[in-house]
């Protein structure tokens, strides 16, 4: 797995409070996070040679959080705890990750994983903890992204691409919704597979593996 | 300034208004070739036919892969990070912003601080190959809140398919990877700025690029174009955002 910068998503132990803005935050931290990924070298440290075949390894490890995300949103829906404008993120934002796993099906055909058996638990319990681990979850899925971004080819950057801007908006959405600043940084921190999957699970989820 | 009378329709400025010395022209020409850079100009800079114009792929239009194109394109998204720094700064300078709520003020004053971050970044990239800081005419949008707010969504959608039309472009995997986090960014700030406004932060599932067949193109009859330093190459331009 290629070596990447910075942790991703907040694990859970970062309490979302219902607070407007913190303004510091936002511009102190935006400015100094910038040069860390492009000052570290071009090409990165050990950022493995893209190949047909990583590209279908990424993009399964892709399916798998797309697979949570849009289980969790239907399960949530149907928990019935949700109502106004989080209940609308989680069926518009819902569908849109079926679509993602439609597109990721498609593109991998026959290499597709299969739809996983998930379990929440009760993350989608009350609006409040739903809020919380979707925000994990949106932002687990834009920082395992930009961890495989150098990793991928062309192909896959140029399909991946329409995908990870998506994943993004939905991010600034439920930042939103949690009272934290929608976009935090002048340029996202990307996070790696285990660093994704350490964050899902501190978050209460299973990463489907 | 021969403005036609405000209508209560926001008039989201071309690319060619605001385009004051021809930066955003000649940057565009090195990227994806003269033809689509003067059809880009032209269009409507929220429209639909923009939008999937930019993001669409690259035809054999523009340079062949390699060093020079990347150079070619970076400066295409430099000369759209300083239109977008220079917009936000100028709302900032003009007091525009400090007429805004909290919650929109802090938007805007955090969306400037980023794009100016990312003609930091771009610039560092390029060293000196990159383009000098263009000269743009924001055709009054800035000098009110919702107008400015309004043309922001509309800049920052455009700077989102920008980024998916031209990453895959690039040929050094880990400067079209590093784009990738400014794409999210520049698409956080577009679902934030749609929040502000009241409408759904979200658009399509996909942010799909489109084809260039059944464009709508909206023609503004006047621009201002003023000619550009030629000096922009040997000179360190001071940013002064």
């Amino acid at each position: 797995m290629s070596k990447t910068n910075a942790a991703p998503a907040p694990a859970s132990r970062q309490q979302a409070t219902r607070a407007v803005f913190l303004a510091k935050g936002a511009l102190a931290g935006g400015v100094l996070a910038t040069g860390v990924l492009w000052l570290g070298g071009r090409t990165g440290r050990a950022a493995q040679a893209p190949s047909r075949a990583q590209d279908e390894r990424i993009f399964n490890f892709a399916l798998g959080l797309e697979y949570l995300q849009a289980g969790f949103y239907a399960h949530a829906v149907e928990q019935g705890a949700l109502s106004g404008e989080l209940l609308e993120f989680a069926k518009t934002v819902g569908e849109q990750e079926r679509e993602h796993v439609a597109y990721l099906r498609d593109r991998l055909g026959t290499a597709a994983r299969e739809e996983p058996e998930l379990d929440f638990g009760d993350l989608g319990a009350d609006a409040d903890r739903f809020a919380r681990a979707a925000f994990v979850l949106e932002e687990s899925g834009v920082a395992a992204y930009i961890g495989q971004g150098a990793n991928l080819t062309v192909e896959a950057v140029r399909a991946a691409a329409p995908i990870v801007a998506v994943e993004a908006r939905h991010a600034a959405w439920i930042s939103d919704l949690v009272g934290r600043v929608p976009a935090p940084r002048a340029a996202d921190a990307a996070g790696t597979a285990a660093q994704v999957q350490a964050a899902l699970e501190a978050a209460g989820f299973t990463y489907p593996g | 300034m021969g403005e036609p009378a405000k209508t209560p329709e926001v008039i989201i400025p071309t690319l060619e208004r605001v385009d004051r010395d021809g930066a955003l022209l000649e940057a565009l020409d090195a990227a994806v070739g003269r033809t689509r850079a003067e059809f880009l100009r032209r269009a409507a800079m929220g429209s639909a036919a923009l939008l999937g114009a930019l993001a669409a792929p690259a035809t054999a239009a523009g340079a062949p892969p390699g060093k020079k194109r990347d150079t070619a394109i970076l400066n295409y998204g430099l000369a759209f990070e300083y239109l977008q720094a220079g917009f936000y700064t100028e709302a900032e300078q003009l007091g525009t912003i400090r007429e805004m709520s909290q919650e929109q003020a802090l938007w805007a004053r955090t969306l400037g601080a980023h794009e100016r971050a990312h003609v930091r970044i771009l610039k560092k990239v390029l060293g000196r190959s990159a383009v000098g800081k263009p000269s743009f005419n924001y055709r009054g949008v800035t000098e009110d809140p919702d107008h400015f707010t309004q043309t922001a969504v509309a800049m920052e959608d455009l700077t989102v398919a920008l980024l998916l039309g031209q990453a895959p472009r690039i040929s050094d995997r880990g400067i079209r990877a590093a784009l990738f986090s400014l794409l999210t960014v520049e698409a956080r700030h577009a679902a934030w700025a749609r929040h502000i406004i009241g409408v759904r932060p979200i658009g399509p599932a996909l942010d799909r690029p489109k084809t260039l067949q059944g464009v709508d193109r909206v023609v503004r009859s006047t621009h201002f174009i003023v000619s550009r330093p030629r000096t922009s190459r040997s000179a360190s331009p001071r940013f002064t955002g």
